[in-house]
């Protein structure tokens, strides 16, 4: 058979495609489920180790059943608030169906273009509320969990993780758990300017919405700086409305 | 300004080869003289100014979730990003191929410049690079994904070229016979990224 | 017919690396290799693309039609890729890894040695011998990531597969960690090679 000549050429190509296609579009349908179960495992993890349920490296080290198990057995409720500090909505916190926000990106799109939002709160049985916090960094998107004490002036405890920062430098907002321990005990100035600060000495005036960034990782702790208060300030009304 | 700082910041900041190490193959292979770095930097100036847009378009209407909305609302959950680099992969080959045919068959002069590159540039990483950086991104518009592209050419380009510059007078330097060649220009790529570290530093 | 063998799996781990030697594969492999375990994953992906895309490749010689060949080839080539990607995402121990590869799964496509195997060797041979000089030309591949990733992550962590081996009194030395270093060690370790192997030395 000539398999120079045009017909075939266009035959092959066509062939070979659609039948690649086939088997991925395939495995995709198959193992989607299970890539779905994994991300969803390793949110909880994040926010359960920002809300102190367990150390970080206990939950790490968790198979994602237990971790279902454990996120159902510690939270109270999880809801969404809007631009205007009121819920718009409820999340499901059934073992069977969690119900996550988890979709950041869009949210952080939204919340600076001014439109409008679901934000999600997850509150733990223990008190404390968990909210995101998602922003860019040096070289992709870095973002975290706050654990917000009963009140909501003061954090209890922080989980951050980025896409592509920097191992050994700005990755050390995730490798490093002296940084995000640094933060258990800080305030949040709600109604400030800026509400937190992530910066360069920034301890050293004893303010205590304030962390010391990252020595060599400039970008990263810029970026994770401004993921804070953009964050913090959406939330504020809420916050706001709930103390009184 | 928007665009000047993506621009800046694609060529120095974030540059392929000394960031990401993409398109290291052709990049070491080809960079013996300048005159032939030249010929292959503005090929792959070239490539990539021309498949980013049309990845950035698949991207945005075929490829990530919800994109087929425009189809009807049936398929507005389709996510079809599994996809992604099959798709980015075969437009970036189909178009070296079609250039090559075409430049071969109307522009001899500068197929015998040109045309021993463009097969290499199908495989080159910094191209495929681009369209999965250009995805992950989000550019909200073809116009930024379009400066996206000149700037990591340039980059690309720039850093090329003057590797080749460098390489040329090292062939006069009396350098240790197992360091000849390869190893000396890995050791200069490293020296040239530390220099290019500086501008991680800058804010536009 | 063993002797010949032999050579196609040991060739590439030591007088033809592809790293080393043949200077193939560089794009997606330093940025991998700052810690030991992505390297290892990033390693053993490698060997198992270069493999199985060899063989299908090699399986389908005398039907690809000459024109269309390098596409083809990179379709196949892509397929593997998102298999690998897709089984590396869903498997729940191996899910963090794949996070941290990130972009750079989808570049084994374009990782030249993958491709430059298909064409020097697997249109050319049966099968078996191009499913074994895939592999074996992962494997020289994957072995020098694991030696780079090794002294990186030493040197620049002061530690081993996230275990600290080094030290507290140890100070990690930062600029290990960033990507040029790759580059210079990389270049030492031709150096070293090709000291001790003469043949290679360019003149």
């Amino acid at each position: 058979m000539n398999t120079n000549s045009n017909s075939y050429t266009v035959v092959y190509t066509t062939l070979i495609v659609v039948v690649v296609a086939a088997l991925l579009a395939f495995v995709a349908m198959k193992l989607g489920p299970a890539q779905e179960a994994n991300a969803k495992a390793e949110t909880l993890r994040q926010m359960m180790a920002a809300a102190g349920i367990k150390p970080a490296d206990a939950l790490f080290s968790t198979s994602n059943a237990d971790i279902l198990s454990l996120y159902a057995d510690n939270i109270a409720e999880a809801y969404t608030v809007g631009r205007d500090g009121r819920r718009n909505g409820e999340l499901s916190v059934l073992r069977e169906k969690i119900e996550l926000v988890d979709r950041l990106k869009p949210q952080y799109k939204a919340i600076k273009s001014g439109g409008e939002v679901t934000l999600p709160v997850y509150v733990f049985k223990s008190g404390v509320a968990v909210i995101p916090v998602y922003g860019a960094g040096l070289w992709g998107p870095v973002w975290g969990y706050i654990a917000l004490q009963e009140g909501r002036g003061s954090i209890a405890g922080a989980y951050f993780d980025h896409e592509s920062e920097t191992p050994g430098l700005g990755a050390k907002i995730k490798d490093e758990p002296a940084f995000r321990e640094k933060f258990a005990g800080k305030t949040v100035g709600w109604g400030e300017e800026p509400a937190f600060r992530l910066e360069k000495n920034a301890e050293a005036g004893g303010a205590t919405n304030a962390v010391d960034a990252i020595t060599g990782a400039t970008m990263t702790s810029r970026g994770l700086d401004e993921a804070l208060n953009v964050w913090f300030k959406a939330y504020e009304r809420h916050f706001k409305t709930e103390e009184d | 300004m928007e665009y000047l700082s993506l621009f800046v910041k694609s060529v120095f900041v974030d540059n392929m080869i000394f960031a990401y190490f993409l398109g290291m193959c052709s990049y070491l292979a080809v960079s013996k003289n300048v005159k032939t770095a030249n010929g292959l930097g503005l090929a792959v100036i070239f490539v990539l100014l021309c498949t980013l847009p049309i990845n950035y378009l698949l991207n945005r209407f075929v490829l990530q979730p919800g994109a087929l909305s425009w189809l009807g609302k049936d398929f507005a959950d389709v996510d079809l990003s599994f996809l992604s680099f099959i798709l980015f992969i075969a437009v970036i080959a189909a178009f070296v191929q079609l250039v090559e045919m075409i430049v071969e068959k109307y522009l001899p002069s500068l197929y015998a410049s040109l045309g021993i590159f463009l097969p290499l540039i199908a495989v080159n990483c910094a191209i495929l690079g681009a369209s999965l950086f250009m995805q992950q991104r989000e550019f909200a518009s073809v116009l930024e994904a379009e400066v996206y592209a000149l700037g990591s050419g340039i980059g690309w380009y720039l850093a090329i070229v003057a590797l080749a510059a460098i390489r040329e007078k090292l062939s006069y330097s009396n350098i240790p016979a197992p360091l000849r060649g390869t190893g000396i220009a890995f050791i200069t790529v490293g020296l040239m990224g530390m220099a290019f570290m500086i501008f991680m530093g800058i804010q536009i | 017919m063993a002797q010949k063998l032999k050579e196609t799996i040991l060739n590439p781990i030591l007088k033809g690396n592809p790293i080393t030697v043949l200077v193939l594969g560089i794009c997606s492999s330093l940025a991998v290799t700052v810690q030991l375990k992505g390297a290892l994953v990033m390693a053993l992906s490698v060997i198992a693309v270069t493999g199985l895309s060899s063989l299908v490749c090699s399986l389908l010689r005398n039907t690809i039609p000459m024109r269309v060949r390098i596409i083809v080839q990179l379709v196949v080539v892509a397929m593997m890729v998102i298999l690998v990607d897709q089984i590396l995402k869903a498997g729940e121990s191996t899910y963090a890894i794949d996070k941290q590869l990130s972009v750079y799964i989808g570049l084994i496509i374009t990782n030249c040695i993958v491709m430059g195997r298909i064409e020097a060797f697997a249109l050319g041979n049966k099968p078996i011998p191009s499913l074994l000089d895939g592999l074996a030309n992962g494997t020289g591949y994957g072995l020098i990531l694991i030696v780079v990733a090794f002294l990186r992550e030493l040197l620049g962590s002061g530690t081993l597969f996230g275990l600290q081996v080094l030290p507290a009194s140890y100070i990690p030395n930062n600029l290990v960690i960033l990507p040029p270093f790759a580059l210079i060690l990389l270049g030492c370790i031709i150096w070293a090679h090709r000291a001790f192997d003469k043949e290679l030395q360019e003149k």
